[in-house]
């Protein structure tokens, strides 16, 4: 602890500390490394010639990198099908979770009304139902209103799977000061207004945070697109990325296939890198309890 | 706050000649709260709790999804389950991802959040966590492409890598003893990261005044470590214990489904794709309803036992 090393310490007990540090940075950095490297390994491979992914032996970086595979991806498959229906869901979806998961948020936070707590409950208790258990429910459902390789399939079950944010939403709504809504209320404020002009503005940090999850959550769903969407041209890239495995042992299509594999990638790790310092500490303020 | 005035006297003046309007503002505050919840409140019960319910009904049933007509059976669809050895096999798989995979992914982010902690000030600390939670952000599926293209015995690194130290070649994905393991590691890999920024997030919302007083006291790194900041974040370690508890079986769903497809020889299936292929390989609807029903009630278990045995060690706040 840096901020505690006092006069009392000996210069010798100081250096031990900074050898202790690096030897933690060595090992972090070799977990790090070990993480990431099958990221890298994609993209290398997304960059090689077909001669140069059948090599004996290991060549890390391309000798001579090439951009064809990511056109080829597009010709072989309609990736540019699957982006477009990976990014609408996941748009639509995290935009529906928002409107549905931020005014009930507000409500079990700051209104009383009869059965409040037993509705929050309902709300919570939806977390210990696994989401396998009403696939198949859910399925014959979807079906039978015609919603099979549709958007509207794939979002609208997949909206009330939003417990976590709910109860997010309100520790963050909780820490608000009092005395905000009651000049408010004073104010002869409605609750909508209240909702809309006084509690919205002062949580957008969670906000933020939980329409950064959802939309990561919605843009890497699978086991439910998998089985609404068939259609060859409906599927998700994640979804979508199957076709490349079922062909590889023939096709060989690895450079193509991981060319993909970066596509389906690049926008969560892009969105993360920006967006992680936030989510922390929307995490350190609603302190997560069971 | 510029805008707050003292407004009952004028609301006692406004209210006389606007009683109808009143009337209709109260009783229309006094719904606001039911019209908050109430989108949430039909999809959670169209989408989750109807389902659960028509699970258990359809799991008395015959069904195939296409013959618009059920057979009742009664609890055949149960009884026979107890006959498939394909839903045994399932079971052994269920019981091994659950006893490695939640110490793993319980512990080994913990681990790293504490060896993260007192070089959290260091300027590549968010390099460290960004490289950490990259596998967590991205598609189950698409990381285990990622993952094929390494374990793939031909062509794979894995393979590659070994073969230069003369190791024979492995078929890593189709060997029943190694599948199940390339599926662990994948999801080891694939799960590290949220955990690890949970528990750093608690360790951060220690507050700083315990700290401070225990280390005037004397106290050194690993007893405040031990003493303190263990006890204060064991919510969020219990938090993590039930939640993979939960979802680790349905989790591996997906590098199970690319990576091996249950197989080779149903060794790296679970219950819950037994219950994928029973339900939409086979069509075999009641079985599935069935297999989802005991899914549910086990998850109910698992989830009390916990917080009867686990919680009580729990300190909150």
């Amino acid at each position: 602890m840096a901020s505690m090393v006092t006069a009392r310490q000996s210069a010798g007990a100081k250096r031990r500390d900074e050898t202790g540090k690096l030897l933690v940075h060595a090992l972090v950095i070799v977990i790090c490394f070990l993480t990431i490297f099958p990221f890298f390994w994609m993209l290398s491979t997304s960059f090689k010639q077909a001669d140069e992914v059948f090599t004996k032996d290991i060549q890390l970086i391309p000798l001579n990198p090439t951009l064809r595979n990511f056109p080829d991806a597009f010709g072989y498959f309609p990736v540019g099908h699957w982006l477009w229906n990976s990014f609408g869901i996941a748009v639509l979806t995290t935009l529906g979770k928002l409107l549905i998961s931020v005014p009930a948020a507000f409500a079990f936070a700051r209104l009383r009304f009869r059965g409040d707590k037993f509705f929050f409950a309902m709300v919570l208790a939806t977390m210990i139902v696994p989401g396998v258990v009403t696939i198949v429910p859910n399925y014959v459902m979807v079906s039978r209103l015609g919603w099979l390789d549709s958007w509207t399939g794939v979002i609208i079950p997949s909206l009330p799977g939003t417990a976590f944010y709910v109860f997010l939403l309100r520790q963050n709504i909780l820490t608000l000061p009092q005395d905000l809504i009651d000049a408010a209320k004073v104010d002869g404020a409605s609750t909508l207004k209240l909702l809309a002009q006084i509690v919205v503005p002062n949580i957008r940090p969670a906000i933020a945070v939980v329409t950064i999850l959802s939309f990561l959550g919605a843009w890497n769903q699978y086991l439910w697109p998998l089985l609404v969407l068939n259609d060859f041209e409906a599927k998700t890239l994640a979804t979508g990325m199957q076709f490349f495995t079922s062909n590889t042992e023939s096709a060989q299509l690895w450079g193509p296939m991981m060319a993909t594999a970066a596509i389906a990638t690049l926008p969560p790790l892009i969105i993360y890198a920006f967006a992680q310092k936030q989510i922390i500490s929307t995490f350190v303020t609603s302190g997560i309890k069971g | 706050m510029a805008t707050i005035r003292v407004t009952n006297d004028a609301a006692l003046v406004r209210s006389v000649p606007e009683r109808r309007g009143i009337r209709w503002h109260r009783l229309l505050e006094g719904a606001t709260p039911y019209l908050l919840i109430a989108p949430l409140l039909v999809l959670i019960g169209v989408f989750i709790y109807w389902p659960l319910f028509y699970s258990a009904y359809l799991s008395f049933f015959d069904w195939n999804f296409v013959r618009p007509d059920k057979t009742f059976v009664g609890w055949d669809n149960y009884t026979r389950l107890a006959d498939d050895p394909r839903f045994m096999r399932s079971l052994r798989g269920t019981a091994i991802y659950l006893v490695t995979l939640v110490p793993i992914q319980v512990f080994l982010p913990l681990g790293l959040a504490l060896l993260l902690w007192p070089i959290r000030r260091a300027k590549s600390q968010s390099a460290y966590r960004i490289m950490l939670f990259s596998p967590t952000v991205i598609a189950y599926s698409v990381g285990a492409v990622m993952w094929l293209w390494i374990f793939n015995a031909n062509q794979g690194l894995l393979n590659k890598l070994l073969a230069e130290f003369g190791v024979e070649r492995i078929n890593w994905l189709s060997d029943r003893n190694t599948a199940i393991w390339a599926v662990i590691v994948v999801a080891t890999w694939k799960t590290l990261g949220f955990h690890l920024l949970l528990y750093l997030a608690a360790l951060e919302a220690v507050p700083h005044d315990y700290v401070e007083a225990a280390s005037l006291d004397g106290a050194s790194h690993w007893q405040i470590m031990r003493s303190i900041r263990f006890p204060l974040i064991t919510p969020t370690f219990f938090f993590v214990l039930v939640t993979t508890v939960i979802s680790v079986n349905d989790d591996v769903f997906g590098a199970i489904n690319v990576l091996t497809d249950g197989g080779p020889f149903e060794s790296t299936t679970n219950i819950i794709y037994y219950l994928y292929q029973q339900g939409f390989k086979y069509f075999q609807i009641g079985a599935a309803s069935a297999v989802s029903i005991i899914v549910f009630f086990a998850t109910v278990l698992l989830t009390w036992v916990q917080f009867r045995f686990v919680e009580r060690h729990v300190h909150y706040g």
